[in-house]
């Protein structure tokens, strides 16, 4: 199953950065080296308040699906919901995919409705 | 026919038994909602979630000729020397009569706070404050 397509009722991006690393000399001049031409590391956190619990456990399907963080996925256009901008500004960057950061977080807030948190991180 | 409500049709039961030398009585009731809005929705939506009721009551600190004393009794539901159990629980009933039409409101609550007291040139009364457990029993108003 793919990534349940519902607008979340926030989201954070986090853009992730490129592949270097720094070297500083004795006399504080630094040098960086790098190592790819592609950013990554972005991270994508969304919550879904009060939604009813069969669409809550839809996330957990799919985590089922992609073998938790192991596997990597696509995510369908819903989770851009409000955003403005150009739609690959805040999505996995050229050549990246998304992968579960940690496991979906369900948060039984009274029968039948749930409030789910899902971390992802986008890979090269 | 029509029908204005006063203070004279009111009435309170706890425990089905009328209490005597009501001065007043209010019920609230409210519904908690849970924000369901999304991004991208230009209007805020809600799901009901749990509901509460509770309430007040003021009765006169009063013996009648057989010294029954409601207000005494409903004060002793907090002011007792062993502590309060789940089975501390009282039937409100908060009415409106109409005749021989009852318009009521029953519940089953904890009585939450009591307060009396005595000042010179005025009635001693009992205030009590009521949280209701559970659904509402019966609501025939």
């Amino acid at each position: 199953m793919t990534f349940p397509s519902l607008a979340p009722s926030s989201r954070n991006f986090n853009a992730g950065d490129y592949s270097y690393k720094t070297f500083k000399s004795q006399n504080g001049s630094e040098t960086r080296i790098l190592y790819g031409d592609k950013r990554t590391g972005m991270t994508l956190d969304l919550s879904y308040d009060n939604i009813p619990d069969n669409q809550a456990d839809d996330f957990i399907a799919h985590y089922d699906d992609t073998k938790g963080g192991f596997e990597t996925f696509d995510l369908p256009a819903g989770f851009r919901a409000g955003w403005s901008g150009t739609a690959s500004a805040i999505d996995a960057a050229t050549g990246n995919k998304w992968r579960y950061d940690s496991p979906p977080v369900i948060t039984s807030v009274r029968p039948g409705i749930s409030s789910v948190t899902v971390k992802l991180i986008g890979v090269l | 026919m029509a029908k204005v409500y006063t203070g004279k049709d009111g009435r309170l039961l706890i425990d089905g038994t009328e209490q005597i030398k009501v001065s007043s009585w209010t019920l609230t009731g409210s519904l908690e909602v849970l924000e369901t809005t999304t991004l991208g929705d230009s209007q805020r939506t809600y799901v009901p979630g749990v509901q509460e009721f509770n309430g007040s009551a003021s009765l006169l600190y009063y013996n009648d000729d057989a010294d029954r004393n409601d207000a005494a009794t409903a004060l002793k539901k907090v002011l007792k020397v062993s502590g309060i159990t789940s089975s501390d629980t009282v039937s409100m009933t908060l009415r409106l009569v109409e005749g021989t039409a009852n318009h009521d409101v029953q519940l089953t609550a904890y009585i939450t706070s009591v307060s009396f007291g005595a000042s010179v040139g005025e009635v001693s009364r009992a205030e009590i404050s009521f949280q209701g457990t559970g659904a509402l029993t019966a609501v025939t108003i």
